[in-house]
């Protein structure tokens, strides 16, 4: 059962449309896993609608001088309108292809979320697979990490966050065990040694390279980088 | 990242849901530009929203310009995927939100040097277990100049430009499609765009 999910105020500002896509993403992954945060979610976004299209809250923030806008506005707004409705122009659906990746022989499905991002090519350390998801958030890098059975990342700390969506298998860690469909946000106060008895396949986001705490793994610090 | 006006707790006005938005006569208008194509509808939705969205779109763009794209954008999208809201699924002021969210997102994105992807639709779906069609034209002015110039082409005509540009059909699916042999297809594609052109060039001009 799902334990971990993103806190109150990262979802609002993913209601907001406030987050890089790489978290934006990993809170509609999970919440499409999650039906306690697809329900907030849905009763956030009902709530800011009203507010947002609400005559007397706007007024409160607003200080543009509203009869100079409106005039812009009456003049752009009849021609904006005839150019729309001249357009006989309509959204056509489709249902929805499935994605998929392979590790190691096996076939994942990717979230839906992920369907139009640009996946990197395959690297491989010991038993971790990474493909980066090409976003161009400069210091954020996103991933999906493979960890295969008896495999793990030696334990480490963040110099800012990093944040894991577990989309299959599980995988446990000092605090405990993680499954399908968990949202784990760390920051640098958290250092762990995360393991995969039975291989799983995550979904990654940090904003700093990783660094490794422990003995011989500190030789590894140049390629916490690589991992995440 | 800015600090967003909409963020702020809002407790006393979440609770209780206001009664200055006339939510029956929104989904309405919503309808009948879904099933009819209604304008003038349309024109009460746009009235209704647009100055709304401007000012929040203000707040995020400092440019002038890319709040009115923002209106823009959103605006063409509600007329464009009317048909895709659900009266079942939520309120229109949501729906509309949705898509006046999506639109800022894929800007900002572009804007902030990042990437022209249009994530938005897959992050926060607009049709459930739908996708939408990705949009094959970013300039929304050219795409309607374009379209009523090709409205203006004989049908047989239009079918094959439509198939071929928009659904990025093959030649020889359109043949198939349209049950026609492939020499015509091809025939009707180049009498097409040489009248096209032709129309285009003169407005160019």
């Amino acid at each position: 059962m799902i334990s971990h999910h993103p806190k109150f105020e990262l979802i609002q500002a993913f209601v907001n449309g406030d987050l890089p896509a790489s978290l934006s993403a990993g809170i509609a992954i999970h919440a499409d896993m999650c039906p306690v945060c697809q329900q907030t979610i849905a009763q956030f976004t009902e709530q800011v609608a009203e507010n947002s299209f609400e005559e007397e809250y706007l007024d409160r923030f607003i200080v543009d001088d509203n009869e100079a806008l409106d005039t812009i506005a009456s003049i752009d707004f009849d021609h904006m309108i005839n150019n729309i409705v001249e357009s006989s122009d309509i959204a056509v659906v489709v249902p929805k292809v499935e994605h998929t990746i392979s590790f190691n022989d096996k076939t994942y499905t990717i979230p839906a979320a992920l369907n139009s991002m640009e996946m990197g090519k395959h690297a491989h350390i010991g038993k971790l697979t990474r493909a980066r998801i090409q976003l161009n958030e400069n210091e954020i890098h996103t991933s999906l990490l493979h960890i295969q059975p008896g495999g793990g990342v030696p334990e480490h700390t963040h110099k800012g966050f990093e944040l894991t969506v577990l989309l299959a298998g599980s995988f446990h860690d000092e605090s405990g065990e993680y499954v399908k469909g968990d949202f784990i946000m760390l920051d640098s106060s958290h250092q762990h040694h995360p393991i995969s008895t039975n291989g799983c396949l995550c979904y990654t986001v940090a904003n700093d390279a990783l660094h490794f705490t422990q003995g011989i793994n500190k030789l590894l610090n140049p390629i916490g980088s690589f991992i995440y | 990242m800015q600090t967003n006006l909409l963020s702020r707790p809002t407790s006393a006005k979440s609770t209780n849901m206001s009664d200055k938005i006339n939510h029956p006569q929104l989904c309405q208008w919503l309808e009948s530009v879904a099933i009819s194509r209604d304008k003038q509808a349309f024109t009460n939705l746009f009235q209704f929203f647009a100055p709304k969205i401007l000012r929040i779109a203000r707040g995020k763009f400092p440019n002038e310009a890319q709040a009115n794209e923002v209106v823009q954008d959103t605006m063409s999208n509600v007329w464009r995927k009317a048909h895709l809201y659900n009266q079942d699924k939520g309120a229109a002021t949501t729906w509309v939100y949705t898509v006046m969210r999506n639109v800022t997102f894929d800007m900002l994105r572009k804007i902030q040097g990042n990437k022209e992807d249009n994530l938005s639709d897959d992050i926060w779906p607009i049709a459930e277990s739908m996708s939408i069609e990705t949009e094959i034209f970013d300039d929304h002015l050219e795409h309607a100049n374009l379209l009523s110039v090709i409205e203006e082409l004989p049908q047989a005509q239009q079918d094959v430009v439509k198939g071929f540009y928009f659904r990025e059909m093959s030649q020889e699916q359109l043949a198939v499609h349209l049950n026609l042999p492939l020499g015509t297809v091809k025939s009707r594609l180049r009498l097409a765009l040489g009248k096209l052109k032709v129309q285009l060039g003169e407005q160019h001009d």
